[in-house]
């Protein structure tokens, strides 16, 4: 699949599908990190981290309020919606990986580059290299070279300026999405920034704002409109030991020291494939049995996105089983890899082989 | 610390208003005076290291690992500020009064209510019921010719019992809360909807609803209804005219962004885990904002200062740095308006030890609280129990009509969290099974399940009248640590109330049989809160609603207070909170406290954006 | 039993016999080792020693036969007087994290140490009992099932 630069309300479908994609992309590595955790321990890094999954989960939700808003059909269960990790994002001229894997300085410094500040503007916005099969952002079709975004926030401010040409072209009939299917504030609060039911151009531009400056604190500063610390200086805040408070600088918190225990964490498994689990037992029924349960958290999820918001309620239910039966995954040890954990797989409902 | 300010700074400045206690009460006191412009001081006897989602996850992983997870269990061993702990009471004998625990019991009847001595007061192990009392619990003298007539009434509340629900956060659908003469202005709405009936309410209701039960020559038809509850649940977008309502989450001054929608984790009291429940500190950390609030927290007010005009002239004060050394500084606070809303326990130890009884010498008399009744029962099919918030639904309809002239009105919750109150369950079911049943393996399961997943506990919460002869009053026997007079409490039981929970044990029954669900309520006469009643026995609990001790009242006489919560012996002097309260009703009194808040604050205010300033040097 | 492994494993099969919870179970609430070190640190090494043999002595002599393993139980370990209180304990700690001080009767006979204490393991022991998920509840104060979720029936797997 390839990309075009945004000039019909197809290509703005298409990129909002993607943006649902790779919101959703960075929830298992974050869930993982948080899981890998010993509980009752690394009390700090765990609320930071969390505070990021849930805030992702705004996202995904504020990209589906979109693609429904412009006459969209979100789709958590489409083939391929969940990655297979590692993936790869684009970081400028390379692409880096982005696995599940446990709680680590490397893995913090993976989630640095997933939420790493938007540089480039204008043309700067692409680049011409190699794709790699496990990108999960298409290339740009540009009849010539393997076109890619720079980064993710370059993907963002393209996203931003196509529905900004198509509500200048179309007016208010960009917007022909039932407004029944917007999930509001009351099924959707988290302390993390606002839902936005998206219903004309300033609440499209509202929403972009949160998703894309929630990550990366647009604009050179480290906190957004609202006053959210961005998610990159969140997780930097962890391998600095300390938080930032309001009038910071990027790279130099000022706020109250914390420590991080790195060491309080259960080895699991980077990357798991459920091809990992190939000795049936208690082991192997857990893995599958989670990776069908996140299916159905999606299939729940696609139809919370499509007319019932009211289904984010056991939506979260289904989170917190999620949470259990990883856990359970977790402490247990990988068979025949000595000081490795079991993890857990999230692959959903997609058809699984199993050779 | 979440005040950026020490003590000698503090003592150096003449505040508008010191507020004595962080709770609910004074929180809100100082956010609204804050919010008119007005300078505050909150000290605050007990610790609170900052207002963060750390500090208060101290609080929950002490919670965790505590052996006896009693209602203040989250909060650490105090000497320099105690607290009451419901472990410490004993059972009493007669003319030997105990000092196991900070409160000396003196009998008759031993209390084992307590309070909280942390940043945020009671409100930090309260389970956030937040019920309106009923228009006929403002009179009940006239009415009744039981107790006290209130100098105000129900409508004269109802405007501020609508600013504690917005502060609170209140969920709660009008339609359910609208009974035996509760009335809202037209097109209200609680900030959220109410929380869903839990699956056990729903068992309870499919057979209860419709029952008739009589209470003296009074009908009463049962029906499960939900409870009005400080805690966040989904949003009601028509609240105040369409503006809808923001809920507000964890308490912290740096982000962390945690809390929310409550996630049904059963325990309300002590701790919620995601502060879905309203908590003081999310007032104070709003008083915060304004600038214009200093907060002082391990500073106990410890005397109060009387000038020759009768006006208070300062309040001393005791500085602790460590709750383990008695180390301390001290020194005066000094502003024009003194505000004590420690609770009224503390308030009334606070006046006494002041050598202040009242010239009517009512100060520490009168005090209330709830007799609880426990009752409890096994349901004939699973139902689910240790699910939910604590309680989701109660019945109402035994709270009013003219059996209240013979016998106390009642109020029934139904326990999400199944006998744990009266039985320690589901440990002692736990140990029974596999100490006693010999069981092991799949039948420890599968007897925890039909043990504790069919338990049906109702409280009946039996209000009580106004008694002289129930007080506080201090002992120069009896101090704490830092050589504070402890409280010495005197508490009995009077007829009005027994005959009542004599009533909620015969109603009890009734729904029981009703439900077809298996009685196992018994009452050891070993244990305490043990009362015979004629001819039968019953542990009575307290409900940790204390009231009274500066009763308010139409006339200095009768009296400790005025309408506005103001001394009649001291005219810049206000007691503040549920010591204030003339009655109780059947009401939690928590939401009625913050409503009189608001009232007093909103007069405080006028008094002193009205009034020349007079400073007093500092 | 000398390799930590070893007594690690056999008291996996012991508590699993107790409990009714698979070893996945057991090890998926990350307490094994805390909850061996304790039951170490109550008894002493050569009641746990005792107690971790006989049960493997007879789980080996009933092989699969359920019957026969608890007959074996009940003889060898539950009425031992000095195995079983402490087998009822290891039953206790791992469904509410809670170790119980032993009867004043066993302590006379058998041992007096410090850590025979009635105390929580940890907190996290707390949070993850066994009694919860049994009852299709959470712990009290942790792992909340989410809103509203007390409305439906619970999810109860008896075995």
């Amino acid at each position: 699949m390839t990309l075009r630069r945004i000039t019909t309300v197809e290509d703005l479908h298409a990129y909002l599908h993607i943006a649902m994609q790779l919101e959703h992309a960075t929830i298992p590595p974050y869930l993982t990190a948080l899981y890998s955790m010993h509980p009752t321990t690394n009390a700090d890094a765990y609320r930071v981290i969390r505070v990021v999954a849930v805030e992702e989960m705004l996202h995904l939700t504020l990209a589906a309020n979109l693609l429904n808003a412009v006459g969209g059909t979100p789709d958590l269960t489409a083939e391929g919606f969940v990655p297979t990790y590692p993936a790869h994002l684009p970081d400028g001229e390379t692409d880096f990986e982005v696995g599940t894997r446990a709680f680590s300085r490397d893995t913090i410094e993976t989630f640095l580059k997933i939420e790493r500040p938007a540089l480039a503007e204008g043309d700067g916005r692409f680049v011409a290299r190699e794709r790699s099969s496990r990108a999960l952002l298409p290339g740009v079709d540009a009849h010539e070279d393997d076109l890619h975004f720079y980064s993710i926030g370059e993907f963002y401010a393209e996203v931003g300026e196509g529905l900004q040409r198509l509500y200048d072209e179309m007016g208010d009939d960009l917007f022909c999405g039932d407004p029944a299917r917007q999930v509001g504030a009351a099924y959707y609060y988290s302390g993390g920034g606002a839902i936005v039911e998206v219903t004309d151009g300033a609440s499209a531009a509202a929403a972009m704002r949160v998703i894309s400056e929630q990550g990366e604190g647009l604009g050179g500063t480290i906190y957004d409109e609202e006053g959210e610390l961005a998610h990159y200086y969140r997780f930097q805040q962890l391998l600095l030991g300390r938080y930032y408070q309001p009038g910071d600088q990027g790279g130099t918190p000022t706020g109250p020291p914390f420590e991080v225990d790195w060491e309080a964490v259960y080895p699991v498994k980077a990357d798991a494939q459920l091809d990992d689990y190939r000795e049936p037992g208690e082991l192997r029924d857990a893995v599958f049995a989670y990776s069908a349960t996140y299916g159905e958290f999606l299939t729940r999820l696609t139809e919370a996105f499509s007319g019932r918001p009211d289904l984010l309620l056991p939506a979260v239910g289904d989170m917190f089983r999620i949470k259990e039966l990883a856990s359970q995954i977790i402490r247990n040890p990988m068979p025949g890899a000595a000081g490795v954990n079991a993890a857990p797989v999230f692959r959903g409902l997609a058809p699984v082989e199993v050779s | 610390m979440p005040a950026q300010i020490d003590h000698a700074e503090a003592a150096s400045i003449v505040y508008d208003a010191l507020v004595v206690g962080s709770g609910v009460s004074g929180a809100i006191v100082a956010r609204s005076l804050a919010e008119r412009g007005l300078r505050v001081l909150v000290v605050e006897a007990g610790p609170g290291e900052e207002l963060s989602v750390a500090d208060y996850e101290t609080y929950l992983t002490r919670f965790y690992g505590a052996a006896a997870k009693d209602n203040n269990a989250a909060y650490e061993v105090n000497p320099n500020a105690p607290m009451p702990r419901s472990p410490d009471v004993r059972r009493l004998q007669p003319g030997h009064p105990d000092s196991t625990g900070y409160l000396i019991q003196n009998g008759p009847y031993e209390m084992d209510s307590t309070y909280t001595r942390v940043l945020g007061g009671t409100t930090m192990h309260w389970e956030g019921k937040a019920l309106r009392m009923l228009p006929e619990d403002f009179q009940m003298r006239s009415r009744f010719g039981q107790g006290r007539d209130w100098p105000i009434g129900y409508d004269d509340l109802e405007p501020y019992y609508r600013k504690a629900e917005f502060e609170l956060g209140v969920s709660a659908d009008v339609a359910d809360q609208t009974f035996y003469g509760i009335t809202f202005p037209p097109d209200y709405e609680f900030p959220m909807h109410g929380l869903p009936k839990s699956y056990l309410d729903q068992l309870v209701a499919r057979d209860l609803d419709g029952t008739e039960i009589r209470l003296e020559d009074t009908t009463c038809t049962l029906s499960v209804r939900p409870t009005a509850q400080a805690r966040n649940g989904v949003p009601n977008p028509a609240y105040d005219g369409g503006k809808g309502y923001v809920p507000v989450g964890a308490v912290s001054t740096h982000q962390v962004d945690e809390g929310g929608r409550c996630q049904g984790n059963i325990n309300c009291v002590p701790l919620c885990p995601v502060q879905a429940k309203y908590n003081a500190r999310k007032t104070l950390a709003a008083s915060l904002q304004t600038g214009r609030v200093d907060i002082l927290t391990q500073t106990i007010a410890s005397r109060v200062h009387v000038g020759e005009d009768g006006q208070i002239s300062h309040i001393d004060y005791q500085a602790y740095g460590s709750t383990t050394s008695p180390e301390h500084v001290t020194g005066s606070l000094r502003a024009r308006m003194y505000v004590l809303a420690a609770n009224p326990v503390e308030n009334a130890r606070l006046m006494l030890a002041s050598g202040l009884p009242g010239s009517n010498g009512l100060v520490g008399r009168n005090l209330m609280d709830h007799a609880y009744l426990l009752t409890w029962a096994l349901m004939p099919e699973i139902a689910g129990t240790m699910r939910g918030s604590q309680c989701t639904s109660g019945i109402e309809d035994l709270r009013a009509g003219e059996f209240r002239r013979r016998h106390a009105a009642m109020r029934v919750s139904i326990h999400n969290d199944g006998w744990a109150w009266p039985t320690g369950s589901p440990y002692t079911d736990l140990i029974a099974l596999v100490d006693d049943a010999n069981a092991y393996g799949a039948a420890v399961r599968r007897g925890l399940v039909d043990r504790i997943s069919r338990q049906l506990m109702l409280s009946f919460m039996v209000e009580l009248m106004p008694e002289p002869s129930n007080r506080i009053t201090v002992d120069g026997r009896y101090i704490d640590a830092l050589g504070n007079l402890r409280p010495v409490l005197s508490y009995s039981l009077p007829e009005y109330t027994m005959d009542g929970v004599a009533a909620a044990r015969r109603v009890s029954r009734r729904i029981f049989q009703r439900l077809g669900a298996e009685d196992r309520t018994s009452y050891d006469p070993l244990d305490t809160g043990y009362v015979g009643h004629q001819g039968e026995g019953y542990i009575i609990r307290g409900g940790n609603h204390w009231a009274g001790t500066h009763i308010m009242g139409e006339s200095s006489h009768d009296s400790v207070v005025d309408v506005h919560q103001r001394s009649w012996d001291h005219p810049n002097l206000y007691l503040v909170g549920p010591g204030s309260m003339p009655s109780i009703g059947t009401s939690n009194t928590t939401l009625t406290l913050a409503a009189m808040s608001f009232m007093t604050a909103e007069h405080i205010a006028t008094e002193l954006t009205t009034r020349p300033t007079v400073t007093i040097g500092g | 039993m000398a390799d930590d492994n070893d007594v690690l494993a056999a008291f996996l099969t012991l508590s699993a016999t107790l409990t009714g919870y698979s070893q996945f179970r057991l090890l998926g609430t990350g307490q094994a080792e805390p909850y061996l070190a304790t039951t170490r640190g109550a008894v002493g090494d050569d009641v746990l020693d005792q107690l971790l043999t006989t049960s493997a002595a007879v789980h080996d002599k009933a092989a699969d036969n359920e019957e026969a393993l608890d007959r074996g139980l009940r003889a060898g370990i539950l009425s031992d007087d000095k195995l079983g209180p402490v087998a009822r304990n290891v039953i206790k700690m791992w469904f509410v994290g809670t170790w119980y001080q032993l009867p004043q009767e066993w302590r006379d006979a058998h041992a007096t140490r410090e850590p025979d204490v009635t105390h929580v393991v940890s907190p996290a022991s707390y949070t993850e009992g066994l009694l919860w998920p049994t009852i299709g509840a959470n712990p009290p104060g942790a792992k909340g099932q989410g809103y509203g979720t007390w409305a439906s029936p619970p999810l109860i797997d008896v075995p």
